[in-house]
């Protein structure tokens, strides 16, 4: 009896609760576009995804200009990129100092290594960025140290001062051939026993050098040289992923100036 | 004192609870400051440092009670404050090898830092 009579009634409550939750949903975003709407026009041009946070803005270039400021040897540039990153170009010679600077310091307190990592651009003098990420628990926030190198010229490993970053460098060696000098253990980490190459370098080939394979005769795995037909040697070099060069002005990094006033004698260049 | 206030325990992994951090602090700061005497007066370095660490030796040479100091000090327990003063003895004295005060090594070259490239 009460099923049917549930049965009887359900229908025409759904529509209610239906109905109504149109209406709510209705008063709810109104303002909401009106919202976006007025702020477009008048002062934010960006796509309004991610509100600017000028205080964070504001702290960080000031903490950039603090590190610029105690350690003019090393610093090169200090710039904040368009997500609120604080970005510190060194010097390769002040990786150690740096590093254990942001580590080591009362109002820096830089403890845990994020990641470690390189970059490759082949068309400058020198290809490899390598980029430190820190994270700050005590003051809840993140730093991106930056410098350079090439093929042959080694960088001092980091290793004394975050045990943690001896399998990023031993990745970065595998990955870019980048030499890591005074590292307790570098050899390679990812690549497989008899690898040649480094595959993240650019002018490493999408399809390797060598290709492994099971020979019947000898009942092992061989490896042997790499042989493809002509058509898999054509490479569209064309990027995949679409560009916007609208936006590309927009999201280039904004540079911090550097207090200069501690050391008289710096280098004008 | 004991029983009621006494702090059992700081909640972090392998860092024990120390009862005088006083001394403790006091002997840290001083030979912070001893390390820092080496170094060029002008270098902001020695100059941002020795302010940090004045300010909170006289904290710690005026307030008795530990908790109070925590506050003053707000560099989080006091266990986490004497690792602090620890590891900035220890770049101290590093920083006096190193001398991070002289002018720049040498400038990036150009475009290095550009980007988009």
């Amino acid at each position: 009896m009460a099923s049917k009579f549930c049965r009887l009634f359900r229908p025409i409550a759904a529509n209610f609760a239906r109905t109504r939750f149109l209406q709510q949903a209705n008063v709810v975003t109104q303002p909401c576009r009106n919202n976006t709407q007025s702020t477009g026009t008048t002062t934010e041009k960006r796509p309004t995804i991610r509100a600017p946070d000028t205080l964070m803005r504001k702290t960080l270039s000031e903490f950039g200009q603090y590190v610029a400021e105690n350690l003019p040897k090393y610093v090169q540039q200090v710039q904040i990129t368009n997500t609120d990153e604080l970005d510190i170009m060194i010097h390769p010679d002040g990786i150690v100092p740096v590093i254990s600077f942001l580590k080591d310091h009362h109002s820096c307190q830089f403890l845990n290594i994020i990641d470690l990592t390189a970059v490759d651009v082949p068309t400058r003098q020198y290809r490899f960025e390598i980029v430190y990420m820190l994270m700050s628990l005590r003051f809840n926030s993140r730093i991106k140290v930056k410098t350079y190198t090439d093929e042959l010229s080694p960088i001092e490993s980091i290793c004394s001062v975050f045990a943690g970053a001896n399998w990023y460098e031993r990745e970065i060696w595998d990955m870019f051939g980048v030499f890591f000098a005074n590292h307790p253990d570098l050899r390679r980490i990812l690549t497989d026993y008899g690898f040649e190459g480094h595959p993240l370098r650019k002018e490493f080939p999408l399809s390797g050098y060598v290709e492994v394979r099971y020979d019947d005769e000898v009942k092992r795995v061989v490896v042997e040289p790499l042989e493809l037909t002509q058509e898999f040697r054509k490479f569209e070099c064309s990027s995949p992923w679409e560009t916007f060069p609208k936006y590309q002005q927009l999201q280039d990094a904004e540079e911090v100036p550097m207090n200069k006033e501690g050391n008289k004698p710096q280098e004008k260049k | 004192m004991a029983g009621v206030s006494r702090k059992i325990t700081t909640g972090l992994t392998g860092l024990k609870v120390i009862n005088e951090p006083h001394e403790m602090l006091k002997v840290l700061y001083e030979k912070i400051l001893i390390a820092l005497d080496k170094i060029p007066a002008t270098a902001a370095y020695r100059v941002n440092t020795e302010q940090i660490v004045r300010n909170r030796m006289q904290h710690v040479l005026t307030e008795r009670n530990v908790q109070v100091l925590e506050q003053k000090i707000d560099g989080g327990q006091i266990e986490e404050v004497i690792l602090q003063a620890k590891r900035e003895l220890a770049l101290a004295r590093k920083m006096i090898e190193w001398k991070p005060w002289e002018p720049l090594v040498a400038q990036a070259p150009k475009n290095q830092w550009k980007w988009p490239f």
